[in-house]
């Protein structure tokens, strides 16, 4: 034992690590800030380490040229020996890591934690949340497979549109004039050298900023940051109920980020990597590609977005966006900290969260994209072809045949573009529906000139049977009297 | 000593249980080019079945999931069919050649597995007297004065009781002779109803249409009747998909 002791004390005279540790991990926090609430930095934490360790792992496997990239996954998915599961714990573990920054970023503002003196922490951490979205953002591309066009093709064009230096951003990112066999390359440079490094020295800053200035303590609410009195009394709450972040302080983190850790594990295990959809080929493109689901909401808005808007929110909206947010603890440097006493804030965090997920969700939805093979591959089903006549049989296999289901689902199944037509006898007459399938409009193109006479009295025929159970279906007087004129012995 | 046998053990369960763990990709899942797809069910789901039905049954267009079908259809015809089309109805060309997006494998594919039948195919034994289901080349187009009468008189026998004595529609089928409906459907494809039937949807087939089964001759009589109904002999189906 005292043999063990001298040996510790040898390198502790050397290496001086009492000290480093009384001034990093043993350092003192407030008794407050031992808190569930102040578990998601280093639970972050957490992540970047498994990204670092998976993505060395990876990069031992991938090729990153845009033949074998694909390859190279495939061959980790379903030859190497858990290579899925490496590639399960990379992917999970980046989902979890984009999350986790999130709900820190979200936390921090609506506790307050970034006024005096923090600001620098906010601000050094608000471009590790930009790193971190950017490391998800080449790390989707390094899939090379159909939905990682998604985020070369929305890089591109929001660099392509920068006012003065976007032509030689984007030629600087293509590594080209167009994407090609050079922008695997670019990407793959940013996202295991350049902004792994600068995140790592990012974090570094971060993490000194944090152990000068100390862990912010819990919000009280009529307990307000005043700069010229903060530092003192915050000295006195270390002092009253200083205790060392670890062993005390830090169990909490400890707990949560173990917890994390197992829900990486499962999720990699039980649910697994993504399987790439396909090489990267413009010319096998069948869906709109799509990407992971961080990016959804931001996917969504683009193609929601009128087209002359884009512009105007990529040049102006996005850096303002970036601006806004690092300029937070210089828009409100003192006082309250508590959410219940900084109603905008919440109120603020509530609109911004709930926009990203309703966009999120139109995103999963995505009722702008047609399903391309809807028209040869989604069956009309059963109960549309039962009990009805010669003709409205040969409608539905117009509808078909024209493509008209890629757009229009029946009952659910088939393209969201427009609206779903198994109740549109209902709303709609037989000469508004005859209109609408000659005229088209509101994002429906006119068929007038690719449907014959037959063609469309067929499809016609069908859409009129279209209607809900036990609801009339919708009428004019005149085809009233049409139908009962028509009608003797026809069902 | 006595360890190493259950340490083994137990290495070996985990490395067997690592490998069946649910997030495991499946091959089966791995992506495939549309153009290296060889699986007949899967072909036949994403290209076939939003107009002939999921399982060939119960779609708008021709029954191609009756056992009958597929014992009567003639593959080299079928395959033709597939490939180009046919002109002037909603079936489409599917041929690479032709703009489509199969391949000639794929083709044969598709022909060979609607051979032998989305649902089974029907014992030789209850197909004696079956007319055959590909019309003859010459057989129809000028239908003469004698033909149409015979075909009216075999309307009357073995499908007015469900279609209507005027063919407008009855009891229990539809109007067969809508211009619209005629004018988009080929011969053949009617030729196809009235020999197969369509059981799904509570049609029979020739043999049960009427009290005795229909002849081959009855079958192209009737079938060359409603064919004189279309509007103008300018419609595209009227002339087509017979060779
Ligand atoms: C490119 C996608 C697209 C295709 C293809 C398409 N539609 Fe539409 N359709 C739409 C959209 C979008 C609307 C909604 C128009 C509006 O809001 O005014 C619509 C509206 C309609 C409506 C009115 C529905 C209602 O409830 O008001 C009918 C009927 C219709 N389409 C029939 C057809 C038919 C028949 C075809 C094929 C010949 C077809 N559509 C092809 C996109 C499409
Ligand atoms: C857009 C709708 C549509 C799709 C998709 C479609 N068909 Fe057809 N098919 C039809 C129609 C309508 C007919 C009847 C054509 C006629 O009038 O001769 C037909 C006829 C046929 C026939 C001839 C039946 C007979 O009378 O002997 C065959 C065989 C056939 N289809 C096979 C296929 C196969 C195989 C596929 C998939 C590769 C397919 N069809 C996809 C609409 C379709
Ligand atoms: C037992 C009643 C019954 C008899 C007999 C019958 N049919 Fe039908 N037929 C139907 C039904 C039911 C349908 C499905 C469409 C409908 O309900 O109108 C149908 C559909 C059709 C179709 C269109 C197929 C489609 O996809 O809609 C044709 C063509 C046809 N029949 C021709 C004939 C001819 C020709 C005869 C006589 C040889 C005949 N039918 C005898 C009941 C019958």
């Amino acid at each position: 034992m005292n043999r063990l002791r001298a040996i510790g004390k040898w390198f502790d005279d050397r290496l001086a690590l009492g000290r480093l540790y009384d001034q990093s991990l043993g350092h003192r926090i407030p008794f407050s800030s031992s808190s569930w609430w102040y578990v998601f930095g280093s639970a972050t934490l957490l992540c970047l380490i498994i990204q670092l360790v998976t993505g060395v792992c990876l990069a031992l496997v991938y090729v990153p040229s845009p033949d074998q990239a694909y390859a190279s996954l495939e061959y980790l998915d379903y030859e190497q020996p858990l290579g899925w599961y490496l590639r399960g714990l990379h992917f999970w573990g980046s989902n979890f890591m984009v999350a986790l920054v999130t709900i820190h970023l979200v936390q921090i503002f609506l506790f307050g934690a970034y006024k005096y003196p923090r600001e620098l922490t906010w601000m050094v951490g608000s471009a590790l949340f930009l790193a971190t979205i950017g490391m998800a953002f080449t790390g989707q591309t390094m899939r090379f497979d159909q939905d990682a066009y998604w985020g070369v093709e929305i890089i591109v064009s929001i660099l392509g549109r920068l006012p003065l230096v976007g032509e030689a951003a984007t030629h600087l990112l293509q590594g080209g004039p167009i994407v090609g066999a050079e922008t695997l390359s670019r990407f793959f440079t940013l996202h295991v050298f350049v902004i792994p490094a600068t995140l790592i020295g990012l974090l570094v800053i971060h993490i000194r900023l944090v152990l000068v200035l100390g862990i912010s303590e819990y919000p009280e609410p009529g307990k307000v940051v005043d700069p010229d009195t903060y530092a003192d009394e915050y000295e006195q709450v270390v002092e009253r109920t200083g205790i060392r972040l670890m062993p005390e302080g830090g169990g909490k983190d400890l707990v949560f980020s173990a917890l994390v850790l197992m829900a990486i594990v499962l999720c990699a295990a039980l649910i697994g990597p993504k399987i790439p959809n396909g090489p990267a080929d413009p010319s096998l493109i069948h869906t709109v590609p799509r990407p992971d689901f961080y990016f959804l909401s931001l996917f969504a808005a683009f193609a929601l977005m009128p087209p002359d808007l884009e512009s105007f929110v990529i040049v102006y909206v996005m850096p303002l966006a970036v601006v806004l947010l690092f300029a937070v603890p210089f828009i409100s440097r003192g006082g309250e900290r508590h959410p219940s006493r900084r109603p905008g804030a919440v109120i603020l965090v509530i609109l911004v969260l709930t926009g990203l997920f309703t966009l999120a969700w139109e995103g999963v939805v995505s009722p702008w994209s047609p399903e391309m093979d809807a028209w040869s591959g989604v069956p009309v089903q059963p109960r549309f072809v039962e009990d009805r006549s010669p003709l409205e049989h040969m409608g539905a296999t117009v509808l078909q045949a024209k493509q008209c289901r890629n757009c229009h689902a029946l009952d659910g199944a088939g393209g969201k573009r427009g609206p779903d037509l198994a109740g549109v006898a209902t709303r709609l007459t037989e000469d508004q529906l005859i209109r609408q399938v000659l005229q088209g409009g509101g994002n429906m193109p006119a068929y007038g000139n690719h449907l014959s006479p037959h063609e469309v009295s067929a499809l016609v025929a069908f859409l009129t049977t279209l209607h809900a159970e036990g609801q009339a279906p919708a009428r004019d007087s005149a085809s009233w009297a049409r139908s009962a004129r028509e009608s003797p012995g026809s069902r | 000593m006595k360890e190493k046998p259950l340490l083994l053990a137990f290495v070996l369960v985990a490395a067997l249980g690592c490998d069946s763990l649910p997030g495991r990709p499946d091959p089966a899942d791995r992506y495939q080019r549309p153009s290296e797809v060889e699986d007949f069910a899967l072909l036949y789901a994403t290209h076939c079945s939003g107009c002939h039905g999921a399982d060939g049954r119960n779609g708008p267009a021709t029954n191609l999931g009756d056992p009958l079908y597929a014992a009567l259809a003639d593959p080299v015809e079928v395959r033709r069919v597939i490939a180009e089309g046919v002109a002037g109805t909603p079936m489409p060309v599917f041929a690479q050649t032709g703009g489509g997006t199969l391949t000639e494998k794929q083709l044969n594919i598709l022909a060979e597995g609607l051979k032998a039948g989305l649902n089974g195919s029907e014992s030789a034994s209850r197909l004696r007297g079956a007319p055959p289901l590909t019309a003859k080349a010459g057989v129809r187009g000028q239908a003469s004065t004698a033909q149409l009468a015979r075909g009216e008189q075999a309307y009357a026998t073995y499908c007015a009781r469900c279609h209507g004595a005027e063919g407008t529609g009855g009891a229990s089928g539809g109007s067969l002779l809508e211009p619209a409906f005629l004018g988009l459907v080929s011969d053949q494809a009617l030729r196809t109803t009235v020999i197969v039937g369509r059981e799904d949807l509570g049609m029979p087939g020739w043999q049960g249409a009427g009290e005795r089964p229909m002849t081959a001759a009855e079958v192209s009589d009737v079938v060359a009747w409603l064919g004189s109904h279309r509007s103008s002999a300018g419609d595209a189906a009227s002339g087509v998909s017979i060779k």
